[in-house]
């Protein structure tokens, strides 16, 4: 009716970007936070397409056992005379994919038993939280130690199940105090009064307001991943079945004495600049994702 | 009295989960592929021993006999383990699993100890700092260096130290809790020496857990920063160092509630820190264990790994008590 009146009133659209929009105004916004998604896309890429690069088995070269770096092995050779930049390629699939299984299966368990304990609260809360302390006590990494001697790492998804299965804890309580103040707010009691059954309310009603928080999660859980694994395979109470580079630093500490002769060290090294370069990529990422998901921190 | 009772319903709830623990452990040993204490017994046997013989020997070892139905299996090895058995270890033939980790448990736990308390005084006070000038050059350094510490795992921080301070520039001795030559005791040479070997882990494990201990005391020192009690005591003109000392004690106590995941972290972070440097300690013995396939040992040292783990959550329990009074009276 007021439309009818007052025909000559421009139609004000809504200003609204796209979500891809602000991403890409926030992380241009920082030269650090560029840095940070190039070597995440980096590091992606070189996990995909990586193994295709090169034959399923990495020539060896007698000739060039622990070779320095030269332009034909840029990161050197390691023990056998294969280039340290073939099985740094290689090796990356397996580690970034378990991590990925590993983060999703982390903020799946996390997520659900946080939501179910926080809304329902009563007894299911009580047996879960009880769950939750429990595993949040239990020693991580040793419980890892311990379970490789039964489980089969073999496969990446088989590895980020036990990881996923034994680090879910924070994210538990973290999403259950959420919930915890999320279900006392009028949208939720408005939801109840319509009569949506729970798992709506909880899914499609509470958890998409914890969506930031659980994206950030992720993408923490994942390097917390990427060293659980590498530390396995590091330690060596894993059976090799494929290269990777917890492999790569096992190998080169304990055959190839890297800690005693400078002549392993790129062997050592390669592993370890590409574990810490991802980690500085997630740290500067980390900041943008802050911004992206918190409008009230994004600059004007 | 109430701390009492507290205390109380904390350790028995310790004792339950530990009884878990020894239960997870129990059928962990009896799903392994190929059954070793079966496989025990078949060697026992191979080597010509009488079936009692055998079955007793492997009782000694693990506490139970293989060909017994499961439940007497379970309750057999429970029985033992209230009387603090723990069975025999494998690879050290004939010595009681008890023994060698009694003997491993205070090294881990006194340079784990110490590196929790080092990195907890350095991050809160450069959380502070970092946290009050948040908006200047130092803040901002302070920062960076904690959340890519805080990202850094353990096992390369303890591979980075032990080459550059053991094979780089051989400052610092590698591997053993102190050096052989000396006698054990209440020594200057030897106190000196146990300390001298445990510097670099100790720096491991305080530089491993820096980042967290700062980064958590910074975000809580800007929320209290805005309380309204900051404010009054800057109006009453309460002198800076003392309004430091009254932001300090309320923002601290949020970082006790981190300390069950750092423990745990700590504790795991064992495995690397003690196998890098070749230090005896459980987590080292956690892992050598496993590559020995000596499973009574392997069962034990994670045992004790979980019981050091839970009973330094009690104590930090107990600590958060006495440093935040409405705890202290409400319970």
């Amino acid at each position: 009716m007021i439309a009818e009146q007052l025909p000559q009133t421009p139609l004000v659209r809504p200003h609204r970007q796209s979500f891809l929009h602000i991403a890409w105004r926030v992380i241009s916004a920082r030269p650090s936070r560029i840095l940070g998604l190039v070597i995440i896309v980096f590091f992606a890429l070189m996990a995909i397409v990586g193994p295709l690069l090169y034959p399923h088995n990495l020539p060896i070269n007698p000739n060039a056992i622990y070779a320095p770096p030269s332009l034909r092995y840029p990161l050197g050779t390691d023990f056998e005379g294969t280039s340290n930049l073939a099985l740094i390629v290689t090796g990356a699939r397996y580690v970034l994919f378990a991590a990925l299984m590993a983060a999703l299966f982390t903020v799946f368990f996390g997520t659900t038993i946080g939501l179910v304990s926080g809304y329902f609260l009563g007894p299911a809360d009580t047996i879960l939280m009880r769950i939750t302390d429990f595993i949040l006590t239990i020693p991580g990494f040793p419980l890892l130690v311990v379970l490789s001697t039964v489980w089969n790492f073999g496969q990446p998804i088989a590895m980020g199940f036990v990881l996923g299965i034994t680090g879910w804890g924070g994210l538990a309580r973290a999403v259950r105090s959420q919930t915890l103040s999320l279900r006392e707010r009028g949208f939720i009691e408005a939801a109840r009064g319509l009569g949506l059954p729970w798992w709506q309310i909880v899914f499609w009603e509470i958890l998409p307001n914890m969506g930031p928080y659980i994206a950030m999660n992720l993408l923490v859980s994942i390097t917390g991943g990427i060293y659980a694994e590498v530390g396995l395979f590091y330690l060596g109470v894993v059976p090799f079945h494929v290269n990777n580079w917890g492999v790569m630093l096992n190998l080169a500490v304990f055959t190839g004495g890297a800690m005693q002769s400078p002549q392993a060290l790129p062997y050592l090294l390669s592993p370890l600049v590409c574990i810490l370069l991802l980690t500085l990529g997630v740290v500067l990422f980390l900041d943008a994702m802050d911004e992206m998901f918190n409008p009230r921190l994004r600059e004007g | 009295m109430q701390l009492a009772r507290r205390i109380v319903v904390r350790l028995f709830g310790g004792a339950i989960m530990v009884l878990v623990v020894a239960i997870f452990t129990f059928f962990l040993v009896r799903l392994m592929p190929g059954n070793p204490v079966a496989a025990e017994y078949n060697t026992l046997i191979m080597r010509g021993m009488t079936p009692v013989q055998a079955a007793d020997e492997v009782r000694v070892m693990y506490g139970y006999i293989p060909h017994e139905p499961l439940i007497d299996q379970y309750f057999h090895y429970l029985w033992q383990l209230l009387h603090f058995n723990l069975g025999q270890s494998i690879s050290y033939e004939g010595v009681s699993v008890l023994h060698i980790v009694l003997s491993d448990a205070p090294w881990t736990i006194v340079l784990v100890l110490l590196g929790l308390i080092t990195s907890f005084i350095l991050g809160v006070t450069a959380g502070v700092i970092a946290a009050v000038k948040r908006s200047s050059g130092i803040g901002n350094v302070l920062t960076v260096s904690g959340s890519l510490l805080h990202g850094i795992p353990q096992f390369v921080v303890a591979l980075l130290l032990a080459f550059l301070f053991t094979t780089l520039w051989p400052i610092f001795p590698f591997g053993a809790p102190y050096n052989a030559s000396l006698t054990a005791g209440f020594n200057l040479p030897f106190i000196g020496s146990v300390a001298y070997h445990a510097i670099l882990p100790v720096s491991a494990y305080a530089i491993s857990s820096y980042g967290g201990w700062m980064l958590t005391m910074k975000s809580s020192v800007i929320s209290v920063l805005g309380d309204d009690f900051v404010l009054a005591a800057e109006l009453r003109g309460v002198k800076p160092r003392i309004r430091f000392g009254y932001i300090a004690r309320n923002a601290i106590l949020p970082l006790f509630t981190v300390f069950a995941l750092s423990l745990g972290f700590m504790f795991g972070g064992s495995l690397f820190i003690e196998n890098i440097f070749d230090y005896n300690g459980l987590g080292n013995l956690l892992v050598t264990s496993i590559s020995n396939r000596d499973y009574p040992l392997m069962s034990g040292a994670f045992l004790f790994i979980t019981i050091a783990v839970i009973l330094s959550n009690i104590v930090a329990d107990f600590l958060y008590s006495v440093v935040d009074p409405r705890i202290r009276r409400s319970t």
